[in-house]
C-alpha cells in the first residue's frame, strides 16, 4: 500500500452535461508498465489531462507517492516526478532537437538568476554536464544526427521519439505516454516496441501507456496488465489474453451485433 | 560633431529598451505596447536619486531600473496568475503605461492640492507634496544635471548587450523561448510560468528604466509627453523589424530607427504610418524581421571561421 | 441627490458605448483568439467619416451615420482580408497576430491625424435641450447613446442566438476546425464577424464623439473596453457588457464626486484590482485547451 507510486480514486470529470470519465480507479506500483486502450472519445488522454492537472477533476482523488496532487500545477507535478507526451505532438517547433531535449533537464533552472547574467564555474559545469546528459537521451532514441534540426523539420515518426526524449529529461518516475506509435507502419512500431521497453528496462520509470495498435500494447505489457476504458468508464482490466477475449471489450470496439 | 554625437546617444539610449523590449517580446512572446511606461518610472525615480537624494549617477540609474522593475509587478503578476482568456497582460501594459504619463501629468497639481490641505487625506501625504510639485507635471521636471555623453551610452549599451546576450543563453532564457513557442507544453515540462514571465518583465522593464534615466540625463529635464504610445510603438518596432528572438536584429533597427527619422525630417508625419504598414507587410511576408531566430552564437562565428581556414588551407595546397 | 441621477445616466449612457467596444472586442477574441488592436482606429475611423459627412457632405445625422458604418465595415472587413487571414491560414502564433493588428492601427490612426490633425473636434449635431424629469437635468444625447447602444446589443443577440450565421459564429468561436467540418464557412463568418466590429466602432465612435470630442486618438478608451470584458469574463458576451456597464457607472461618479482628472487613473486601478481578487474573472468561463 505504502509502495503503490500512483493511487487514482474515484476520478470523475463532467465537461457541461457530458460525464468524460466516470469513478475511474486504479493503482500503480514503482516500475509498472500498464497499458490504457479504448475505443475513440473514451477519455483515455482526459485521465492523462486528470493527473498532470491540465484540467481540474469534478471528483476523485489522484495521489503520487503517497501524497494528493489534486490542485497543483503542471509544473509542479512535473517538477515531483510526472511527466508526458502528448497525442498531438507538442515540441517547441522552432527550437533545435537539441534544444528541446535540453528543456527538460533545466525547465525548472539549476543556477541561481544572478549566475545566469554572470555565468560563475559552477553554472557553466552545471552547463557542460546538462549537454552530456541531453546527447545521451538523444542517442538512446537514435536521434543524435539529428540533434541540430529545427523540431518542426523532423518526420513525424521522429518528433515523437523526441517527445519521449524530452519528456525523459524531466527526470520522471511516472511517465504517460499518448499513443507514440500514431501514424507508424508495422517497422517503425517493431523499432519503436523495442525502443520502449529499452525505456523501461534501463530507466525503470513506472509507465502508462495510452496505445491504439493493439500488437504494441499486448507486446509491451505482456508481463503486464491492460486498463479498457470505454464511455469514460473502466471496462476491464487484465492480461493481453484476457482482455482480447473479453467479450465486453469486445463488445466496445466493434458495438452490438445486428439482429435483423 | 554634436550633431553625430547627439545620434549615437539617443540612438544608444533606444537600443537599451529596445534590448528590454526583445527579451520579453522577442524571446518570451509577450506583446507590449508599453514599455514608454517603464522608461518613464526608471528616468523619473533616477532623476530623483541625484537630483534630491545625490546619489551618484550610475546607481541612480541602477536603482531607477530596479524600480521600474518592481512596478512592472504591479501588471504582472495578477496578469501571470490568472488564466483569463484575452490578452490581459498585452492590453494591460497599455492601460499601464497610459495611467503612469497621467499621473506624471499631474504632479504638480497633486503636489499642489496637498500643499494646500488643511485637512484630510492630504495630511498624511504631506512630505511629498513639494516632491511631487517639482516633478512639474506636464511642465516637466527641470533642470536635470547632464551627465550622459557618448562614452557614458556606449558604456552603457555594450553592458547591456552582455548581459542581456548572458540572459537570453541561460536557462532562463531558454525557459522563456520555450514559453515563446508553446506556453502549455513549456509547462507541463516543468516550466513555472508565473516565476519566468515575471523574471522575463522584470528585466525587460529595469532595461526601459536605465534608458529612461540615460534620457533624464541626457536631455536634462524629463516630461511625460516624451513617454508617449509613439514611444512604445517605436520600441516594438525596433524588435518587429530587428527580429524575433534575436539581439542583434534590435540592436540593429534600434539605432537606424533613430538615425532614419533625422535623416527623413520631412518625411516625420508619415513615419508611423509606414511603420503601421511595415509591421502587416513583415509578418506576412517576413515575420521573422530582418535576424530573427539569428543569435550572435559563437557556434556560428566557429563554423564560418573554419569554413575561412579551410579555405586558406586549400589555397595553399593548389 | 440629482447630481447622483445625472452621473447615473451619464454613466449609463459611457458604460452602454463600452459596452458595444467590449462586445466588439470579446467577438473577435472567442472566435479568433487575439487582440484586435485595430479597433481603437476603427472607431476612430467611424466617427471621423460621420463627422466628415456632416461638416463636408452636408448630410443629415442619420444618413451621416449610415455612411460612416457602411465606410468603416469596409474598412474592417478589408482589414481581416489582408492583413488578418493571410495569417490565420498559415497558423500564425497570437504574437504575429497582435503585431499585425498593431500595425493597422498605427496606420489608420496616423493617417486620420495627418489628414485632419489632431485638434479637438465638436461633433456636429446640435446640442438637444436637455429633458428635465423630477427636476434633474438628463442628457438627450445620453438617453439616445444609450437606447441605440443597446438597441444594437439587442440586435446582435437575436443575430447570434436566432439566426443561422449567427449560430455559425457561435460555433466557430468554440471550434474553428470543427465548424468548418461541419460545412460552416470560415470565409463568410470571417467577413461577418468584421462587419460587426465595423458596426459597433462606428456607432462607439459616433457617439463617443458626440458625448466628448471627435480626435485621432480617441480610439484609446477601446482600452477600457478591452479590459473590462477580460475581467467580466471573455467567452460570455453578456459579462462583457456586465463589465462595461459597472465600469462606465463607476467612472463616471469618480468623475463627478472626486475629480474627471483622475477617472481613468481610476478605471485603470479597478480593473487591476478586480484582478487579483478574481484572478479567473467575474463571469468568465475557461478556455481550456485541448491537449
Amino acid at each position: 500500500m505504502s509502495d503503490e507510486i500512483l493511487n487514482v480514486k474515484n476520478l470523475t470529470v463532467d465537461f457541461g452535461g457530458v460525464r468524460a470519465v466516470n469513478n475511474v480507479s486504479f493503482v500503480l506500483e514503482p516500475g509498472e508498465f500498464v497499458g490504457l486502450i479504448g475505443p475513440n472519445g473514451a477519455g483515455k488522454t482526459t485521465i492523462f489531462n486528470l493527473i498532470t492537472n491540465a484540467i481540474k477533476p469534478t471528483a476523485g482523488e489522484i495521489n503520487f507517492k503517497g501524497k494528493s496532487i489534486l490542485g497543483k500545477s503542471p509544473d509542479r507535478i512535473c517538477q515531483l516526478g510526472i511527466s508526458r507526451t502528448f497525442q498531438n505532438i507538442r515540441l517547441f517547433p522552432q527550437m533545435t532537437a537539441y534544444e528541446n531535449v535540453e528543456l527538460g533537464f533545466h525547465s525548472a533552472p539549476q543556477y541561481s538568476l544572478a549566475e545566469a547574467f554572470v555565468r560563475t564555474p559552477r553554472a557553466r559545469r552545471i552547463e557542460i554536464d546538462t549537454r552530456k546528459k541531453a546527447m545521451e537521451l538523444l542517442e538512446m532514441v537514435n536521434l543524435k544526427e539529428h540533434s541540430h534540426a529545427r523540431a518542426s523539420s523532423l518526420p513525424y515518426g521522429l518528433q515523437r521519439r523526441l517527445e519521449m526524449a524530452r519528456a525523459m529529461a524531466t527526470n520522471p518516475e511516472l511517465l504517460l505516454l499518448d499513443e507514440p506509435a500514431a501514424g507508424m507502419n508495422d517497422d517503425e512500431c517493431n523499432d519503436l516496441i523495442k525502443l520502449i521497453r529499452e525505456i523501461h528496462t534501463t530507466k525503470g520509470y513506472a509507465m502508462i501507456m495510452i496505445e491504439h495498435h493493439m500488437n504494441v500494447v499486448m507486446d509491451l505489457c505482456r508481463d503486464s496488465r491492460i486498463y479498457v476504458l470505454n464511455l469514460g468508464s473502466l471496462l476491464a482490466v487484465g492480461t493481453p489474453t484476457e482482455i482480447q477475449s473479453n467479450p465486453d471489450v469486445i463488445r466496445a470496439y466493434l458495438g452490438e451485433p445486428k439482429h435483423d | 560633431m554634436g550633431y553625430i554625437n547627439t545620434i549615437i546617444i539617443l540612438g544608444g539610449i533606444n537600443i537599451i529598451a529596445a534590448l528590454g523590449v526583445a527579451i520579453l517580446t522577442g524571446y518570451t512572446g509577450l506583446f507590449t505596447i508599453g514599455h514608454a511606461g517603464f522608461m518613464a518610472l526608471g528616468g523619473y525615480m533616477s532623476a530623483i536619486f541625484v537630483k534630491e537624494l545625490g546619489v551618484p549617477f550610475p546607481i541612480a540609474l541602477l536603482l531607477g531600473g530596479t524600480f521600474a522593475g518592481l512596478c512592472s509587478f504591479i501588471i504582472g503578476y495578477p496578469a501571470f496568475r490568472s488564466e483569463l482568456r484575452g490578452d490581459y497582460f498585452a492590453v494591460a501594459t497599455l492601460g499601464f503605461s497610459e495611467a503612469t504619463r497621467l499621473l506624471l501629468n499631474n504632479t504638480r497639481s497633486l503636489g499642489e492640492s496637498i500643499n494646500a490641505a488643511e485637512s484630510g487625506i492630504g495630511m498624511a501625504f504631506k512630505f511629498l507634496g513639494p516632491l511631487l510639485v517639482k516633478l512639474g507635471g506636464v511642465f516637466g521636471y527641470m533642470s536635470l544635471p547632464s551627465p550622459t555623453n557618448v562614452f557614458v551610452v556606449v558604456v552603457a549599451v555594450i553592458l547591456a548587450l552582455f548581459f542581456a546576450h548572458m540572459f537570453v543563453t541561460s536557462q532562463y532564457g531558454k525557459n522563456c523561448i520555450a514559453i515563446s513557442q508553446d506556453e502549455v507544453a513549456a509547462q507541463m515540462m516543468g516550466v513555472n510560468l508565473l516565476k519566468t514571465k515575471m523574471i522575463a518583465l522584470f528585466v525587460s522593464a529595469f532595461y526601459a528604466g536605465v534608458a529612461g534615466g540615460l534620457m533624464a540625463f541626457y536631455f536634462a529635464y524629463l516630461t511625460p509627453s516624451f513617454f508617449t504610445i509613439t514611444k512604445s510603438s517605436d520600441l516594438l518596432a525596433a524588435v518587429v523589424f530587428g527580429g524575433i528572438q534575436s539581439l542583434i536584429g534590435p540592436v540593429i533597427t534600434g539605432f537606424v530607427l533613430v538615425l532614419f527619422p533625422e535623416l527623413l525630417r520631412t518625411f516625420a508625419e508619415w513615419r508611423l504610418i509606414i511603420y503601421g504598414f511595415l509591421f502587416v507587410i513583415v509578418m506576412i511576408f517576413r515575420p521573422q524581421g530582418l535576424l530573427g531566430y539569428v543569435e550572435m552564437n559563437f557556434y556560428f562565428a566557429r563554423v564560418w571561421w573554419n569554413k575561412l581556414r579551410r579555405r586558406g588551407q586549400t589555397s595553399q595546397k593548389g | 441627490m440629482e447630481l447622483f441621477i445625472q452621473q447615473l445616466v451619464s454613466g449609463i449612457s459611457i458604460g452602454a458605448i463600452y459596452s458595444l467596444l467590449a462586445v466588439g472586442y470579446a467577438l473577435v477574441y472567442s472566435v479568433y483568439n487575439f487582440t484586435n488592436w485595430a479597433f481603437d482606429g476603427f472607431m476612430a475611423f467611424g466617427a471621423f467619416m460621420g463627422f466628415t459627412a456632416i461638416t463636408s457632405f452636408f448630410m443629415p445625422f442619420w444618413l451621416a451615420a449610415l455612411f460612416s458604418i457602411i465606410l468603416t465595415v469596409i474598412l474592417s472587413v478589408g482589414t481581416e482580408k489582408l492583413a488578418y487571414s493571410p495569417l490565420r491560414v498559415r497558423k500564425a502564433p497570437r504574437l504575429f497576430m497582435m503585431i499585425s493588428a498593431m500595425g493597422v492601427n498605427l496606420a489608420t490612426v496616423n493617417i486620420i491625424n495627418l489628414v485632419y490633425g489632431g485638434v479637438f473636434r465638436k461633433f456636429p449635431i446640435d446640442t438637444l435641450q436637455p429633458i428635465f424629469i423630477e427636476g434633474v437635468s438628463i442628457g438627450r444625447m445620453d438617453l439616445m447613446a444609450g437606447g441605440i447602444s443597446f438597441g444594437v446589443l439587442a440586435l446582435l443577440w437575436v443575430f447570434l442566438y436566432r439566426t443561422k450565421w449567427g449560430l455559425g459564429i457561435r460555433a466557430s468561436s468554440i471550434d474553428i476546425l470543427t465548424a468548418s467540418l461541419m460545412g460552416i464557412n470560415n470565409n463568410a463568418v470571417a467577413i461577418i464577424v468584421f462587419a460587426v466590429t465595423g458596426v459597433l466602432s462606428s456607432v462607439a465612435g459616433i457617439f463617443y464623439g458626440i458625448k466628448y470630442a471627435v480626435f485621432p486618438m480617441m480610439g484609446i478608451v477601446t482600452i477600457k473596453a478591452m479590459i473590462a470584458s477580460i475581467v467580466g469574463g471573455l467567452g460570455n458576451l453578456p459579462a462583457a457588457i456586465v463589465g462595461s456597464m459597472i465600469l462606465g457607472i463607476l467612472e463616471t461618479m469618480v468623475s463627478g464626486y472626486i475629480s474627471s482628472t483622475y477617472r481613468d487613473l481610476f478605471s485603470f486601478l479597478f480593473l487591476i484590482i478586480i484582478l487579483l481578487f478574481f484572478p479567473n474573472g467575474l463571469m468568465g468561463k475557461s478556455g481550456d485547451e485541448k491537449l
